[in-house]
């Protein structure tokens, strides 16, 4: 085969997987709003511009300001709520109204709850820690790390027994980075350890947990290693942010220093898959060390 | 803390050959608690060769054999051996005899230069290097104004249109200190770009008011090719061929920086009959010129910068998560396959395979992927991703093809006629050299 129909045959295969691509926000333009352009008139059943859809980055009001594109230079490297304007001593409304719904968006992926059949669609075992709601959740970090007998049984009649690579998938503090990231970095996970004749055990779903629960897991399974999926606390930059825990040998009352983290696996960070497929070959290497944590990076370092 | 690399920048040009060697520094910018993110955080240059009148044959053939004993005792003075270099870029340059030069230059210095060193030839690479050399692309990064910098050498004068950092294009004019050369005031050679301007030919008498006038009638082409006076036929007579596109003008107000040869003729007056070219009355010329008007840019190594630039900002690093099993490294001269049907490579001829950003990467489109590119059962994969997912096609791919060998990097850019180096890697990037070939098509 030559390189002219390699080309042709790999457009066509491409042509078939990518649907046609919707951009999320391509209709915005990152231009000063003008209250002239916002005062539009709305009529019932409208809906009114979405402020969450704006790229911060590009959005700069300062009115007359003397050097606005090296403003805007700046801008590009943070996510910094920066060159926001004021209207005398206050936020202008785009500002005020942007910030809010950041905000409201961190809580509801705090609040909400991953889907009932999240588990069973994805071949998880569903557990559940101490915590019976969010509220408890969120004020007993203690509950969030073990499991009732309840539980603890079912994980010790239905998880195969002393697995190499135990994989865990924990809500923790963000439902929607679990919901956004979680599946297709598992599946990246599973194939790179597949690839490197790692066995696994039976996957799991925890709700209500912390990332202290894998060791909890490692007590009743006997697991070498865990690897916790965990939801990180949502900020006001994105509330999608997923963090892979990975701790060799877990058991209750393992030193924190001894997991090797992942974090800021989401779509404008690392992305869920590629993080996946480092994460297979991090924990190749953990097995191979039998270590994790800061004496990973010891290990490294001599 | 970091890992140093060692790189070799040798430029071969129409009137000066010379070297440099550079130690890149490569650093993890992640944090500790994500994936890493390896780049080249400092370039520092070693040692610099004195500038050399290249060796020739004839008027403009390169002396293959005088040059490798060059570059031989350059490497003995440096106290560096060949097999210590990791890195770099061989340049070819000139005039009329670009394609012949290069043959001749690899065949000479072939395994010689280390065991990862790109040797390229053409005027779009040039004009890059030279810009990035001389600090022109660093400084347009602080200026809200493009930056149009021109290497003005012997035989070309290289241009690049720079804004923010990133290059806009580049453009490449046969305009040079070296075209035309004289001994006692009677004229040795003049190039054959010059004959359609001049009725001077060799063995005539010149005077200094011909040399002037013919500098400012070439430093008027370089006026046309900057946007300041309207362009006419002289700018399409004196356009290098070989450059892949035709140069157009910048459409606004851009900073203007000089390096090579003849801008160190700007900053200086030198007596017009110094070196027996025209460089000093070019030099002049340019200076008295609209070109000249503003503030402008002058570096202080200017006859150095196209030479940094290819010891110094050759080299690239792929992104850091990355796949290859099986691939024996380094890779030479792989030409860029584009998935679009179009391609400038050579039948029969292998090369990597380029991807463009998938407008919806989950893990089941990367899969479908995998599955159609594995059952064009290739006897190896070598593919670079339009987005940050090259790990996990990498492994999906081998995990289908156990046998055959597959390298999969991200974080390239590369259009249809770039040719790839890859290198042995360095942290777990690869140091990647893009290039651009005018021989062999």
């Amino acid at each position: 085969m030559n390189k002219e129909e390699l080309s042709a045959l790999v457009a066509e295969i491409l042509k078939d997987i990518t649907p046609e691509p919707a951009v999320k926000g391509s209709d915005y333009k990152a231009t000063q709003p003008q209250p002239q352009q916002q005062a539009r008139n709305f009529s019932d059943g409208d809906f009114v511009p979405d402020v969450s859809a704006l790229d911060l980055r590009k959005l700069y009001m300062v009115e007359s300001a003397a050097e606005p594109q090296a403003y805007k230079k700046l801008k590009e490297k943070t996510p910094a709520r920066l060159g926001m304007g004021r209207c005398g001593p206050r936020y202008k409304t785009v500002s005020l109204l942007r910030f809010r719904a950041d905000h409201a968006a961190a809580q509801d992926a705090v609040f909400t709850e991953v889907p009932e059949d999240y588990a069973q669609k994805h071949g998880l075992l569903p557990l559940q820690t101490r915590c019976h709601d969010k509220d408890e959740y969120l004020t007993r970090p203690d509950l969030g790390r073990c499991f009732d007998e309840e539980n603890a049984a079912k994980l010790r009649s239905s998880a195969k027994s002393a697995p190499r690579v135990q994989l865990v998938v924990g809500d923790g503090l963000s439902s929607a980075a679990i919901l956004a990231n979680a599946a297709d970095c598992m599946a990246a996970i599973k194939d790179g350890l597949k690839l490197r004749g790692i066995e696994t055990g039976t996957d799991i779903f925890v709700r209500y947990c912390r990332v202290g629960a894998g060791d909890a897991v490692g007590d009743i399974t006997g697991c070498e290693l865990v690897c916790v999926l965990v939801g990180e606390r949502p900020g006001l930059v994105t509330d999608k942010s997923m963090s892979a825990y990975i701790t060799y040998k877990p058991h209750t009352g393992i030193s924190e220093s001894a997991r090797t983290v992942v974090s800021n696996i989401h779509a404008q960070g690392t992305p869920a898959m590629e993080a996946g497929a480092f994460v297979a070959e991090l924990i190749d290497t953990i097995l191979e060390k039998k270590v994790s944590g800061v004496g990973l990076h010891l290990e490294a370092a001599t | 803390m970091g890992t140093e690399l060692l790189s070799v920048g040798l430029d071969v040009g129409t009137t000066t050959t010379q070297l440099i060697f550079s130690s890149l520094t490569v650093a993890n910018q992640a944090s500790r608690f994500s994936a890493p993110i390896f780049a080249i955080t400092d370039r520092t240059v070693l040692y610099r060769s004195p500038v050399y009148f290249t060796p020739l044959k004839g008027f403009d053939l390169v002396d293959g054999d005088a040059l490798r004993c060059l570059v031989e005792a350059e490497y003995k003075k440096a106290g560096i051996a060949k097999e210590d270099v990791d890195t770099g870029a061989i340049i070819i340059t000139g005039e009329t005899s670009r394609k012949e030069n290069a043959r001749e230059v690899l065949q000479a210095l072939s395994g010689f230069a280390g065991d990862f060193v790109a040797a390229t030839a053409g005027p779009d690479l040039e004009s890059v290097l030279a810009a990035k050399g001389a600090g022109a692309v660093e400084f347009s990064k602080s200026q809200n104004q493009p930056i149009l910098h021109m290497d003005i050498g012997g035989g070309t004068t290289n241009l690049t249109l720079i804004r923010d950092g990133k290059i806009l294009r580049t453009g490449c004019f046969n305009v040079g200190g070296r075209l035309l050369r004289h001994e006692n005031g009677r004229i040795t050679y003049v190039s054959p770009v010059l004959q359609a301007v001049t009725a001077l030919s060799v063995g005539d008498t010149v005077s200094q008011s011909q040399l002037k006038e013919l500098g400012v009638l070439l430093s008027s082409v370089l006026e046309m090719a900057a946007g300041l006076t309207p362009s006419t036929a002289l700018t399409h007579a004196f356009l290098t061929q070989e450059a892949s596109s035709p140069w157009v003008a910048p459409e606004e107000k851009v900073i203007l920086s000089f390096s090579g040869g003849v801008a160190a003729c700007i900053r200086e007056e030198t007596d017009l009959f110094a070196f027996g070219d025209i460089g000093p009355v070019l030099g002049q010329a340019i200076k008295k010129s609209l070109l000249c008007k503003g503030t402008y840019l002058l570096g202080e190594d200017a006859i150095r910068a196209t030479v940094i630039g290819a010891g110094s900002h050759s080299a690239q690093l792929s992104g850091s998560t990355v796949f290859a099993e099986g691939v024996s490294l380094p890779l030479k001269n792989m030409p860029a396959i584009m998935a679009d049907g179009a391609s400038a490579a050579l039948d029969g001829e292998e090369g990597i395979l380029v991807l463009p950003e998938l407008p919806h990467p989950d893990y089941a489109a990367l899969c479908a992927l995998a599955e159609s590119l594995a059952a064009l059962e290739l006897p190896r994969y070598l593919i670079c991703t339009g987005q940050d997912i090259a790990k996990a096609l990498g492994q999906k791919l081998r995990l289908l093809m156990p046998h055959t060998p597959c390298l999969c990097i991200d974080g390239i850019y590369l259009t249809e006629n770039s040719y790839l180096d890859i290198g042995a890697p360095v942290g777990t990037a690869f140091p990647v050299v893009i290039k651009t070939l005018v021989f062999g098509s």
